[in-house]
């Protein structure tokens, strides 16, 4: 197992404190109405940016709708991720195929199984690739995730499914979600599954590196539960005091992943100068966002189809004349 | 595609067999039901034999002048297989009652 | 449909053709099948799917709905998604229960797919090369009633592109407008109806989505008198849809409403009755000959 070498640690810290900047601006954004809502990753960052900065440039990375970490490691611009939040496009707007990140999911499951189409075509295409897939502990009662590893399995595609389990599906608790741990049904579909502290950033990247390898090399997929925890709100219109108290909450800040890489890197002038640094960053990013013009309507009629058929063009002309 | 085996069947009562008179149809052909196969000959009067079956002769038993006892096989078709479920749709004009008058 | 070659033989011999890497089985999960396929789309391939029969369609409607259908457009026009679903639609083999769907409102509802409804072999030949050259997905219904009917034709595919229907039988009398298993149950109609003195022009549309309405407005103008039949049950069938078209483009030449002989709003019923629930000759000639009488 291939540990990060120092600069690689320095990056990881770098993009995870970018990722929690950037991920409480959104959440201010919001409450300012520059954003309809947004759901925050607090806590997870070691998760996501870890496992993300283990993928090479010819993989795929599949994000469900929280994944902004992953985006940012992917070298995804962060106002074309974020609009998405604002209601301008659904799924983003950036080019999923110029990263790598394919667009956000918002149906919970569903594109596990895009994953492992996408990993059996780069199969098919000769190997040296990986997919990776992000959903939460939520997501794998859903019956396409279940097909999805069943699929991989048999097909022994190249893909990492990384459960991120913050163990909060909303308000409902890991105990009421599953029964059994999840990492454990990868023996049911036929490949090797862990669970794995999602918090420890170095840990994430080393274990997300070997079975990416793994996969690239043909040898089949491998589950990673993350143990990690959700320490926001599942999204801006939720209140998780309504269902948990903040006495169960504290535990986790105490193992906040960002304070305990930041521990290990131990070099607080560079851990400052990063901060400084993010908040260029971040102001740069909202003005952008702020500035960018409202969606036109019309949009919605381009890139239902490849050539759009007559009927539709028509109902377009309907919609323009009906806003002048 | 599946077999199916046509076998002589009691032509009259108390048939024992019959001898071929002689085939309309050659192995290979594809025949719809109800299509003369060919007749044989009984102890009572020549017979002609109508395809129990749409689909392709794939093996005449026996040549004319032949014997054949009731049971044993006379022709052997290659069948169109429903497939999993199901059957096969007949291919005959559907029934009608209702009859169209122009109005003037 | 691997080494199988289908559970109707469509694609027996395939596998051993074309090799097991490209021709497979997989596990049973539609939802699976139409999951993946949108993956090996991303992937830069182009799928074709089968599912075994119109009835198990369901379990995929959520991957066809929410991500098939929506790809190219959550995506901005980057991602394409040249997968078509091959599935056995409709009745009158004496299926038992899930054996006898027409699904098709369902997919002709949801923008992003095209629905491609071939009536018989040469269509269903021409249209597949279409749909498979299509850069949208297509949902493709094969009509295993006539599945087994062999027609002659020229197996050159040419340059056919989906959405255009064709006039199965010229009339003038009134237009039965059909597709799949009914264009053939129509051209029966007309030939019965011609027995009468009573000429009518079939129209099988060929595609759903995107649909010929050209050529449908086309003949009921000339005709004035429009009869649309479909297997599918009444209520939101497509019928539905034509009917609303060309009370849109063509009120003023129509002598007659717009009548529909479709499947009862009843599930689809067991094999033993099902002769009566799929439009029958007397059916269709009933509707003709109310069109006839109006006015």
């Amino acid at each position: 197992m291939s540990s990060p070498t120092p600069e690689q640690e320095r990056e990881l810290y770098r993009l995870m404190a970018l990722t929690r900047r950037l991920d409480q601006e959104a959440v201010a954004l919001q409450r300012q109405g520059e954003l309809t809502a947004f759901p925050p990753l607090t806590g997870q960052e070691a998760a996501q940016v870890g496992s993300a900065y283990a993928l090479e440039a010819q993989d795929f990375a599949f994000p469900s709708y929280r994944e902004l970490g992953v985006a940012i490691v992917r070298g995804i611009d962060p106002v074309e991720y974020l609009l998405a939040y604002r209601g301008d496009w659904n799924g983003g707007l950036y080019d999923p195929f110029a990263h790598g990140f394919g667009p956000i999911a918002s149906s919970v499951g569903s594109h596990s199984l895009h994953a492992v189409g996408w990993a059996m075509g780069a199969a098919l295409d000769g190997g040296g690739r990986a997919a990776i897939v992000y959903f939460g502990e939520g997501a794998t009662s859903e019956g396409d995730v279940h097909e999805a590893m069943n699929f991989a399995g048999v097909f022994k595609a190249p893909i990492v499914f990384f459960v991120q389990n913050n163990q909060w599906a909303i308000s409902v608790p890991l105990g009421r979600q599953t029964a059994g741990p999840i990492h454990r049904r990868a023996e049911g579909y036929g490949f090797p599954g862990l669970r794995i502290d999602g918090n420890d950033a170095r840990g994430v990247y080393s274990t997300t590196a070997e079975a990416l390898a793994r996969a690239r090399a043909g040898q089949g997929p491998t589950l990673i539960e993350a143990l990690t925890y959700r320490v926001g709100a599942h999204s801006t219109a939720d209140d998780p005091n309504r269902y948990r108290s903040p006495a169960e909450v504290d535990p986790w800040r105490a193992q906040d992943p960002m304070a305990r890489l930041r521990q290990q890197l131990d070099d607080e002038a560079f851990c400052a100068g990063v901060e400084a640094e993010n908040e260029a960053r971040v102001a740069e990013i909202r003005a952008r966002l702020v500035a960018t013009p409202a969606p036109d309507p019309e949009e919605m009629f381009d890139f239902v189809y490849a050539e759009p058929p007559a009927t539709l063009a028509a109902q377009r002309e309907g919609l323009r004349q009906s806003l002048s | 595609m599946a077999d199916y085996v046509f076998r002589l069947p009691d032509l009259a009562e108390g048939l024992e067999d019959a001898e071929i008179v002689e085939w309309r149809v050659k192995e290979g052909d594809r025949v719809e039901l109800n299509q003369l196969l060919g007749e044989v000959q009984t102890s009572k009067a020549a017979v002609e034999m109508p395809s129990p079956r749409r689909g392709i002769v794939r093996k005449l038993h026996a040549a004319p002048g032949d014997l054949v006892k009731v049971g044993e096989p006379l022709v052997t078709f290659e069948v169109d297989d429903p497939g999993v479920v199901g059957r096969v749709p007949a291919e005959e004009a559907p029934p009608r009652r209702v009859h169209l008058r122009l109005k003037r | 449909m691997g080494r199988l070659g289908g559970v109707f033989r469509v694609t027996e011999g395939l596998q051993a053709e074309f090799g097991e890497q490209r021709v497979f089985d997989t596990p049973l999960a539609e939802s699976g099948i139409v999951g993946t396929a949108i993956g090996l789309a991303l992937a830069g391939w182009r799928p074709v799917c089968e599912i075994q029969f119109d009835g198990f369609s369901y379990p995929a409607l959520d991957q066809v709905i929410t991500n098939l259908a929506k790809y190219r457009g959550r995506t901005r026009g980057r991602a394409s998604m040249p997968v078509t679903i091959r599935i056995p639609t409709g009745g009158g083999i004496g299926g038992p229960e899930h054996h006898g769907e027409s699904p098709e409102t369902y997919y002709a509802h949801t923008a992003g797919l095209k629905v491609v409804a071939p009536s018989g072999a040469a269509e269903a030949y021409r249209l597949l090369v279409a749909s498979i050259r299509d850069p949208d997905p297509v949902i493709f219904l094969e009509p295993k009633s006539r599945y087994w009917t062999k027609e002659s034709f020229d197996a050159e595919p040419g340059a056919e592109q989906l959405g255009r229907a064709r006039i199965a039988r010229p009339g003038e009398h009134a237009t039965l407008i059909a597709w799949g298993a009914m264009a053939a149950r129509c051209v029966q109609a007309a030939e019965a109806a011609a027995e009468d003195g009573v000429e009518l022009e079939v129209i099988d549309c060929r595609t759903l989505v995107p649909l010929d309405l050209e050529t449908i407005a086309g003949s009921v103008r000339r005709t004035g008198r429009a009869v649309v039949v479909h297997e599918a049950p009444l209520t939101a069938g497509f019928g539905a849809e034509i009917s609303a078209r060309l009370m849109e483009t063509v009120f003023d030449d129509l002598k007659a409403p717009v009548l529909r002989v479709t499947g009862y709003d009843v599930p689809y019923p067991a094999a033993a009755v099902e002769k009566a629930y799929l439009p029958s000759l007397d059916r269709i000639l009933t509707a003709v000959q109310q069109v006839l009488d109006h006015g």
